[in-house]
């Protein structure tokens, strides 16, 4: 189940104006910081470099609060890479289970969309999807920096939608 | 009107906002030496929320009650320094003969909070970020407060609110102490543990040092308290070395002049190794001090 189910459901039980207005503070905080961690699950390090060009001065996204962090604990996107080989799968559950609540995928390249062209390979679990319940999206191989910050700001346009739809 | 003191100014609120507001200005200036946009203003504001609204993850092997408990003391300890230091230039809220030195002593209890916390898990980054945390508590702290002695030596009161006053009627101190000043400045940064003073949290090698296994709350109330840490150390040094604070623009202008000068050297240096900010303070920092403070002795004698 994903955070904004969770979230959807707290709002139906209780709609009183204050926590309305909770929630809408919450959602707000949550789409202007969205702090990344990255997990490379098996990749071939491509779409590893276009991230960390995404995260270099040249696009600077702390513009729009993106900051890289080191701890799971202290994350709230986690960017995946990659096809999801059968050494990486529990690493990257744990790694899942290690960020609080509530915590958001996005999958980069194709490799980590469906497994690419490792996909049907022995030591191959498949995509990203297959381990955990991704949320954004973005193909390409490797997706260009400019890619990977229109797919991050459309998974923040998503939840800032999701809300104001109640 | 103690409530107010502990409550809205200048402790509380009031410290609290202009805490987020100069973690913005540091980042903003730091993205600006490095030709970058930089943060938005609400940038620490969003963080903070988000990390307050955020699930707490009470990892295996704490002690719940230090885990929940240490945060708090540190951000506490750092808001009631603000009663001692001239806050937006107006006269302490409290004051006391000797009060210099419980200040320096509330603004240590954060980074020891920290350290505590770091130890207080299993968790191998965090013990390494504990230790590393504990060591530069004990390379820093003597220079920056035999820094900070200097101009309660020449003024000859351990009270900020005099010395503050000292300050603005004579000649600057930095002029008069300008070993004192830079190894308070420096000092200020190994407290805040800013680059080149970063590494009990460098991320690169350990994660986020004894921060590693806080989420949410907990996270959100230290860096609060870093925060606070910056504006009382900011304001401490204006007051002892750039011609006392007397006004609220008084205050904004020398602390963004301190400010401005900080964020280069944090965009300037890279990260030292702990045996070398050890090696660095003991060698050189507390070198400097003592010649200074020998200086200031001398001098006194003499005239």
């Amino acid at each position: 189940m994903s955070a904004m189910e969770h979230e959807r459901t707290v709002d139906v039980e209780c709609p009183t104006v204050w926590q309305k207005a909770l929630m809408a503070l919450k959602t707000w905080a949550r789409v202007n910081s969205p702090w990344v961690i990255h997990f490379n699950s098996g990749s071939c390090n491509g779409c590893d470099i276009e991230i960390l060009a995404t995260l270099t001065p040249r696009y600077d996204l702390e513009r729009i609060g993106v900051k890289l962090q080191g701890s799971p604990r202290h994350a709230d996107i986690l960017i995946c890479t990659g096809p999801v080989t059968r050494q990486a799968r529990e690493r990257l559950l744990r790694t899942y289970a290690q960020m609080p609540e509530p915590k958001f995928v996005v999958a980069v390249g194709s490799c980590g969309l469906s497994g690419g062209v490792f996909h049907g390979s022995y030591n191959i679990v498949g995509g990203i999807d297959e381990v955990l319940p991704v949320d954004a999206y973005i193909p390409g191989c490797p997706p260009r920096p400019e890619a990977i910050i229109y797919g991050v700001a459309t998974l923040l346009e998503s939840l800032k939608n999701k809300q104001e739809k109640g | 009107m103690s409530l107010i003191h502990l409550l809205l100014f200048p402790g509380g609120l009031f410290l609290l906002l202009v805490g987020l507001l100069y973690q913005w200005l540091d980042r903003k200036l730091v993205a600006r030496y490095q030709n970058r946009i930089g943060p938005r203003l609400f940038q620490p504001l969003a963080d903070t929320v988000k990390l307050l609204a955020k699930e707490e993850i009470v990892p295996h092997g704490v002690h719940r009650g230090l885990f929940v408990i240490l945060p708090v003391i540190g951000l506490a300890s750092a808001l009631t320094a603000a009663l001692y230091v001239p806050m937006v230039g107006f006269a302490p809220a409290y004051s006391f003969n000797g009060d210099l030195i419980v200040t320096v002593y509330l603004l240590s209890v954060l980074t020891l909070a920290l350290g505590l916390a770091g130890a207080n898990t299993l968790d191998r980054f965090s013990l390494v970020g504990a230790t590393r945390t504990l060591t530069q508590l004990f390379s820093y702290e003597a220079p920056f407060l035999l820094a900070l002695l200097g101009p309660s030596l020449i003024v000859g009161t351990w009270q900020i609110g005099e010395i503050n006053a000292y300050a603005a009627k004579n000649l600057w101190l930095i002029v008069t102490q300008p070993i004192g000043f830079v190894v308070a400045l420096v000092g200020l940064m190994g407290k805040l543990e800013l680059p080149p003073f970063d590494a009990p949290e460098a991320e690169t090698e350990i994660v986020s040092g004894a921060m590693t296994e806080y989420s949410g709350r907990g996270y959100a109330i230290f860096r609060l308290g870093k925060d606070v840490e910056l504006v009382i150390g900011l304001t401490l040094v204006a007051a002892f070395y750039l011609g006392g604070l007397s006004n609220p623009l008084e205050f904004i202008l020398k602390t963004l002049a301190i400010l401005l000068v900080m964020a280069g050297l944090q965009s300037l240096f890279a990260r030292l190794r702990i045996d070398q900010t050890v090696g660095l303070w003991w060698r050189l920092g507390a070198l400097l001090a003592l010649i200074q403070l020998l200086i200031i002795l001398v001098v006194k004698v003499a005239l």
